[in-house]
């Protein structure tokens, strides 16, 4: 094969995959805090998509005023999930909270059919889609706008996770009956982490959602999400990181070289093989702590 | 014979004479179609087009005496695409005396055509479904009128045929798909045709729902193919012109399915959008006489049966076109017939259609017991940034060839 298209592939498979982490760095968040794969986190970030649309188009302000105000309503949403629904399934087992968040995904996408319809709508934030060449290399100004914007909240959560409530926060994760025992309100620290992955699902609504329109369809990131977040490790941020560029070039690359000998759709088949082998191999991940379990 | 002009003229000329026939109409047993669509799931974005598309006709047409006097009415469910509910759906209306069913969806329609097929009620499938249900030899009960996708991928293929100077030995085609089934279907056809022509066929397929084809369009930049043939839907379609731009591929020689409509125009951009094409059988644009009418009549006054919005989309037109084609067929088993209107003169009305077209709304369609496509005639359209502009007259190709394939695949159909 060509090299120079090799290597496109693989940048373009690693710009894609950042984007992937965007979207993981939600199910991150909420899994160190309750040790729970939320399965809501599609529906959030359609969400989070839907509602910067609705401010944007049918409140008419600009986006960039609609995207701060859709993460404070959303942050507010996320919050308002772990009061009303998580709260009271405290100390209940992993299985029942697992449920509780598809049947919310399940709700988020009735929903939004419900209000906004089927049909897809455009984000429109501008952002040229004129060929950019790097060398002979062609990239593309959303994608590496997608993973500037992971890169910096991976930044940004490094630092929050140094902070007070940060490091309460990791406390929580670590165990929350010392937590509880030492004052530490667990419930609102559950909280926040809703609020905060509500308020990565947002970035992660508005930059999939340029590139592939907003609909239902953006609820089947999950997918991706879920993969890259069990390769990375479900309680890592930078594990989140370094699988979505695995994952990125992988399934970029790999599908080139399979398409042509399967007859196409090869990319669903290597995405699910790395979450399958993964967990039969290291169901811990790349840098998650060793006592994951097997939900 | 066209059903606007027949309907307008006898139904007005009538009713001025006489001054009672839309009382009488109304007093008459109806003729029920049931529209069992998937309005709350994946088929969203076209169905509620298509059903209101077919509740004004049904209001048109009572307005103007009915069919030979007897009203029309859509009954319309919901089945979610789910084959289960559509199967309830059916046996549900079915009960209520209905036997005239549209599903608008493949697994829906796929699940419910056999019970058809044994109950010999009628089932319009235009767009969906199997292909090979246009052998009316082998499917007597299905009406798929309107281009199979086979047929739809053969008249792309002689499009650009003609625009390569009735030479395609040194073209290079490409085919972007979703791969699944619906994005699968044409793949034989072409390659059957890539042997035929001499082109070379390049196969470019894409993961559902579409929104990952950063792969694809990587390719087809340094395959450079000459035209590129895409079978994706909706967001699918906003996706390959953002990526068209990005890798430098002309848009105006992408040619779509028929599944492009102003929404997809409106979030790929008027503008950015000029120069796409697009092979139909319905014209789109609100200056077809039907679709006038309607806006006149019914939505000046806020009278439709839905959103305005709705009616300014293509399927909202291809609605039009599923359902002038139905109406028509029940006419005519009327008058051919008289009343209770049953399957048998159904299908026998249906398969003495020639020619219609709808009053320009779509391809002129001829039906007959073998072919219950009506011919699978389409034409290929551009966009100029504000409307489409149609490029060809409305033509079927390769019939000889598309139709080995569907005798080739409904041989193996039986109904146990």
């Amino acid at each position: 094969m060509d090299p120079v298209f090799l290597a496109e592939l693989a940048i373009n498979g690693a710009l894609t995959g950042l984007l992937y982490s965007l979207f993981a760095i939600g199910l991150v968040l909420i899994y160190k805090a309750s040790s729970v794969p939320n399965l809501a986190q599609g529906g959030l970030t359609m969400v989070g998509a839907y509602v910067v649309l609705a401010l944007a188009r049918d409140v008419g302000m600009p986006l960039w005023l609609a995207i701060p105000i859709a993460v404070a309503i959303m942050f507010g949403l996320g919050f308002g999930i772990e009061r009303v629904a998580l709260r009271r399934l405290a100390g209940r087992p992993v299985v029942m909270i697992l449920m509780i968040t598809l049947g919310l995904d399940i709700f988020l996408r009735g929903t939004t059919l419900a209000v906004w319809g089927g049909t897809s709508r455009s984000m429109e934030l501008g952002v040229s889609y004129e060929p950019l060449f790097l060398g002979d290399i062609l990239v593309s100004r959303i994608h590496l706008v997608g993973a500037f914007v992971a890169v910096m909240f991976f930044a940004a959560f490094l630092l929050f996770f140094r902070t007070r409530l940060g490091i309460k926060l990791r406390a929580i994760a670590d165990d929350y009956m010392a937590s509880w025992s030492v004052g530490i309100s667990v419930e609102r620290g559950i909280g926040l982490s809703w609020g905060l992955a509500s308020v990565v699902a947002v970035s992660a609504g508005v930059i999939w959602g340029e590139i592939q329109g907003v609909d239902q369809a953006l609820s089947l990131l999950l997918l991706k999400g879920l993969t890259v977040a069990v390769l990375g490790g479900l309680d890592s941020i930078l594990g989140a990181i370094v699988a979505g560029i695995i994952l990125g070039v992988v399934e970029n690359v790999g599908a080139d070289f399979l398409d042509p000998l399967v007859g196409g759709g090869s990319r669903e088949l290597i995405v699910a093989a790395v979450l399958i082998l993964t967990i039969m191999i290291r169901p811990h991940g790349l840098f998650g702590r060793h006592d994951i379990e097997r939900v | 014979m066209k059903l606007l002009s027949t309907v307008t003229t006898v139904a007005f000329t009538t009713m001025l004479a006489l001054g009672a026939t839309e009382v009488s109409a109304q007093d008459k047993e109806p003729v029920r179609f049931g529209l069992c669509f998937d309005l709350s799931k994946s088929y969203t974005f076209i169905s509620p087009q298509v059903a209101q598309a077919a509740q004004d006709l049904a209001k048109y047409v009572n307005s103007n005496g009915g069919l030979e006097g007897h009203p029309v009415e859509a009954v319309v469910r919901d089945h979610g695409n789910e084959p289960q509910r559509g199967v309830e759906c059916y046996e549900q209306l079915k009960r209520e005396g209905i036997f005239i069913f549209n599903f608008l969806s493949t697994p829906v329609t796929n699940a419910v055509l056999p019970r058809v097929m044994k109950d010999g009620n009628i089932l319009m499938q235009s767009f969906v479904g199997r292909g090979d249900a246009v052998d009316g030899d082998v499917f007597k009960w299905v009406f798929p009128v309107g281009p199979t996708y086979w047929q739809q991928a053969a008249n792309d293929v002689a499009f650009i045929k003609g625009q390569m100077d009735g030479d395609l030995s040194k073209a290079k085609i490409g085919f972007i798909y979703l791969d699944y089934p619906f994005g699968q279907e044409p793949i034989e056809i072409l390659k059957t045709l890539a042997e035929k022509e001499g082109f070379q066929l390049e196969l470019y397929p894409v993961p559902l729902p579409g929104s990952d084809q950063s792969g694809a369009w990587s390719k087809i930049r340094r395959d450079k193919p000459d035209y590129a043939i895409s079978w994706l839907l909706a967001g699918g379609h906003v996706v390959a012109a953002k990526e068209m731009r990005r890798n430098g591929f002309p848009i105006d020689r992408y040619l779509s399915v028929n599944w492009l409509n102003e929404v997809d125009i409106n979030n790929i951009g008027a503008a950015d959008a000029k120069g796409i094409l697009r092979g139909t059988n319905v014209a789109g644009g609100q200056e077809v006489p039907i679709v006038k009418t309607m806006l006149e009549t019914y939505y000046a006054k806020g009278e439709g049966s839905g959103p305005e919005s709705l009616v300014r989309d293509v399927y909202y037109n291809t609605g039009m076109a599923i359902y002038s084609v139905g109406f028509e067929a029940a006419r005519l088993a009327i008058k051919q017939n008289g009343w209770p209107l049953t399957p048998e003169s159904m299908k026998t009305a249906y398969e003495s259609i020639s020619d219609f077209d709808g009053n320009g709304l779509m391809a002129p369609v001829t039906v007959t017991a073998s072919d219950h496509g009506g011919g699978g005639k389409t034409r290929v359209e551009q966009w100029n940034g504000e409307t489409w502009v149609p490029l060809t007259d409305w033509s079927a190709d390769y019939t000889d060839v598309v139709w080995e394939i569907i005798k080739e695949s409904s041989a193996k159909f039986t109904v146990k």
